[in-house]
């Protein structure tokens, strides 16, 4: 598997990757912004997750959640919680834990702009795929060479495991037993990892003769095989978005958002 | 087309010259093939003749390479891929890692050769469909196998159409079938104006297929001639390289006086039958 | 002789994709034999042969290597009888030195140290690298390393040796070391199956042929007779080796094995 990408037909998935990725910015923005714990949580509920449920992504954003997500937040709001040194309004005690009104707060608002900055980057990473995104960037204007090194570095990472699994299974085809519980693996794996990336240096080199092979590089506007189509509506939704994120952060400065 | 004068090469730190008084013709439109044993220098002409060396090999450089007239070390090697198309050993290093469908790999030189859209998509389907590899489009070009790879490595190239092709053991990974496909492509690219180079240990194939064969010995090429030639030339083994085993026969049999010592010796199927046929196979 | 024969039993092997690469194979290869098998690219070789180790397992029907299935031991537990080499020698070589990567297989066997050195020595010797063992694989060319590859299966000295694509990337003389290595594991009663393209090298060094196409056994049997085998051939789109297409286009009714059968044949022909 290379991504977390989910193939569905949706309104979320046609929009132009960048438009999400100015969305999902300007939400990271705004809820690092302002300091009400609430107006995050309202984002994740009011925008966030409806946009995943429109995409069909729903439910493995949930399954993504609490495997990832869940046992962050728990963690947090009991350190925080039970433990804030700056408590002094305390509902609860028992022994050293102290349940103040200062630590709920205090994890209410790191828990919720965390979720926002996760959950929101998850439905982007889930409806886009990185083709389409990296297309949509350079069009947008961002160098080739820098979307190349983006994309091979996303392509690198299941060829580095294809080659891992290979080597491993020729290891076992020379007697090495790994059957033995995750730290025998382990132990077999490591050995592994000083050749791997050395072979993938060597590679580097074959593979940039190849790519200078095909004029990489030999010119700054490359044209593109792939288009993404990019609305009018889409690019004014966009700087409004940007604006809006805009003000947020003036208001917050300012003082009328305290 | 292309023109080698007086060429040698050492690798940086290397004790010798992988290369050295090295003269290579090649005709406008030829199939030239390119044989010698492992460790001859093949590869190193190969970079030679598409600009590579030594525009990106650190080293001693001598002699002047010149492809349509141009010399390679005298421009730069954007210039030189324009005209030089190579197709490199190891097809899994050729996949660009930048694109993520065989469709997009296929058209990732042209995009860089800013080719307008609607070109670009009938080129890549053209080579697709030349190569047999339509049904494969939509793949990850990480998703294939060995043989597929290789044949996306030469489609990559040959779908920019350069003037010069150069390929280092293109067929490797290749069953017969796929080999051959590989072989009629560049046949008809030939006949389309295309220069090509092939290094390849496929005597019969070489012998069926090009128009010239060089020999490279320890950095030198030691003979150059038809393929007929220079398959039938007795040193061929101490060169290192293969003679077919219907060479191989006919020379046995001429030991053994059944066939004129003034026969040319056959390399291929055809032109064994014909010989053999001639002196009182046939039944 | 070693005394393991190999069997597989209506064997079916269907990948996670769906595509069925094995799809019902009978096979019975006996002690010290020595079989190729050829077929085109996809038509299920190297997923047959990886059952031999328990790379692959039998989605249904079963292997054994002698007494054991192939089902019920490991990969680690195989390889002291199924010595395997890589067709791309990158996806097998992984050690800082040759002698660190051939040795490997022996440690793990549980070799002594000084039978391990032997073995190494011996095996680098085979394949004619023995200067190079101090020396990073990744320093050797291609087809050198497809060389330490093979000598890091033959350092494990198993009874039974599977070779895939052996002589890809070889030149004359690497196709002609492989050859006597393939006779010096014969003459130690080791059984050798190999998958090939090359034709001619198949017919040179195998007495037995199995022609495969879309996972099934089109053809098996003494070299020779499957070499003549037209219809079997076309229809797993393999071409026979070079003088078996002489002999055809000549009229001949039987097929030399090599250049001097093909001249003694063409001799008797001559005297009538």
């Amino acid at each position: 598997m290379t991504t977390l990408y989910l193939e569905r037909a949706s309104a979320v998935h046609r929009l132009n990757p960048v438009t999400k990725l100015v969305a999902l910015l300007a939400i990271i923005a705004i809820v690092f912004a302002v300091p009400q714990w609430w107006i995050p949580l309202g984002i994740v509920v009011l925008v966030v997750v409806p946009a995943a449920v429109l995409a069909r992504v729903g439910g493995r954003l949930l399954r993504l959640f609490l495997i990832l997500l869940l046992p962050l937040l728990v963690v947090l709001f009991i350190v925080q919680g039970f433990f804030f040194p700056d408590g002094t309004t305390v509902l609860w005690q028992w022994g050293p834990a102290r349940l103040t009104v200062e630590g709920l707060v205090f994890s209410l608002t790191i828990g919720s702009r965390l979720s926002a900055l996760v959950l929101g980057s998850l439905v982007f990473v889930l409806t886009t795929h990185p083709a389409r995104l990296m297309t949509a960037l350079t069009q947008a204007g961002m160098s080739s060479k820098i979307a190349y090194v983006i994309s091979a570095s996303l392509q690198i990472i299941p060829a580095f495991q294809e080659r891992a699994r290979s080597i491993l299974l020729a290891q076992q085809a020379r007697g090495l037993e790994i059957a033995g519980g995750p730290l025998r693996r382990a132990r077999a794996l490591l050995p592994l990892i000083a050749p791997l990336v050395l072979g993938m240096i060597t590679d580097v080199d074959e593979r940039s003769t190849a790519m200078e092979a095909r004029a990489f590089g030999a010119t700054p506007r490359p044209t593109s095989l792939t288009v993404v189509d990019d609305p009018l509506s889409e690019r004014i939704g966009r700087w409004l978005l940007a604006a809006a994120a805009a003000a947020v952060i003036v208001l917050v400065v300012v003082g009328v958002i305290a | 087309m292309i023109e080698l004068r007086d060429v040698a090469f050492a690798y940086e730190d290397a004790p010798a010259f992988t290369l050295a008084h090295l003269d290579l013709d090649v005709a406008a439109g030829t199939i030239m093939g390119i044989v010698g044993a492992s460790g001859s220098g093949k590869t190193t002409l190969a970079k030679i003749i598409a600009g590579f060396i030594p525009s990106t090999e650190g080293g001693t450089y001598r002699g002047t390479a010149s492809v349509a007239g141009a010399v390679l070390s005298e421009g730069t090697l954007t210039e030189a891929v324009d005209v030089v198309g190579l197709v490199t050993q190891n097809p899994f290093n050729q996949i660009s890692g930048a694109r993520f469908t065989v469709r997009e790999e296929l058209a990732f030189g042209l995009e860089n050769r800013s080719v307008e859209r609607s070109q670009m998509i009938e080129r890549v389907d053209a080579v697709a469909d030349t190569l047999g590899l339509t049904a494969l489009l939509d793949r990850s070009p990480y998703a294939l196998s060995g043989g597929q790879m290789q044949l996306v490595a030469i489609a990559s190239m040959v779908v920019m159409a350069p003037p010069v092709l150069v390929l280092d053991e293109p067929t490797s990974q290749l069953d017969p079938a796929g080999t051959r496909l590989v072989y009629d492509v560049l046949a008809r690219l030939s006949e389309g104006g295309t220069t090509v180079v092939i290094i390849e240990h496929k005597t019969e194939l070489l012998h069926e297929h090009c128009d010239a064969i060089s020999v490279l010995a320890s950095g030198r090429i030691v003979s150059t001639g038809t393929p007929a030639t220079v398959f039938a030339d007795d040193r061929l083994s101490t060169w290192g390289v293969g003679q077919t085993r219907i060479t191989q026969a006919a020379r046995e049999a001429r030991a053994r006086g059944l066939l004129p010592v003034t026969a040319l010796l056959p390399v291929g199927v055809s032109d064994g039958a014909a010989v053999f046929a001639e002196n009182g196979a046939a039944r | 002789m070693n005394d393991l024969t190999i069997r597989i039993d209506g064997l079916r092997h269907t990948y996670e994709s769906g595509v069925e690469a094995v799809a019902g194979v009978d096979l019975t290869i006996a002690p010290g034999e020595r079989v190729a098998i050829v077929g085109q690219n996809g038509a299920g070789k190297t997923t047959l042969v990886r059952h031999l180790n328990g790379m692959v397992r039998p989605t249904e029907g079963a292997v054994h290597i002698g007494d054991w299935s192939t089902s019920d031991k490991s990969i680690a537990e195989l390889s002291h009888r199924v010595g395997y080499v890589f067709q791309n020698p990158d996806e097998q070589i992984f050690a800082r030195t040759v002698e660190g990567d051939v040795g490997f297989g022996p440690k793990n066997l549980g070799f002594e140290p000084e039978q391990i050195t032997e073995s190494v020595m011996t095996a680098l010797e085979a394949v004619g690298l023995a200067h190079e063992a101090q020396v990073h694989p990744h320093h050797l060319s291609l087809s050198e390393r497809k060389r330490v590859a093979i000598a890091a299966v033959l350092a494990m000295r198993t009874p039974i040796v599977v070779l895939d694509e052996p002589t890809t990337g070889q030149d004359e003389d690497g196709v002609r070391l492989i050859a006597s290595i393939i006779d010096d594991l014969t003459a130690r009663g080791t059984t050798v199956v190999a998958i090939t393209h090359d034709m001619d090298f198949c017919v040179e060094n195998f007495e037995r042929v199995v022609v495969m196409a879309r996972g099934t056994v089109r053809a098996d049997g003494p070299t020779a007779r499957v070499f003549a085998d037209q219809p079997a051939l076309e229809a797993a789109a393999v071409e026979p080796p070079q003088l078996a297409r002489l002999a055809r286009v000549l009229g001949w009714s039987e097929m030399a094995v090599d250049p001097s059968g093909f001249v003694d044949a063409y001799e008797r022909r001559r005297r009538g």
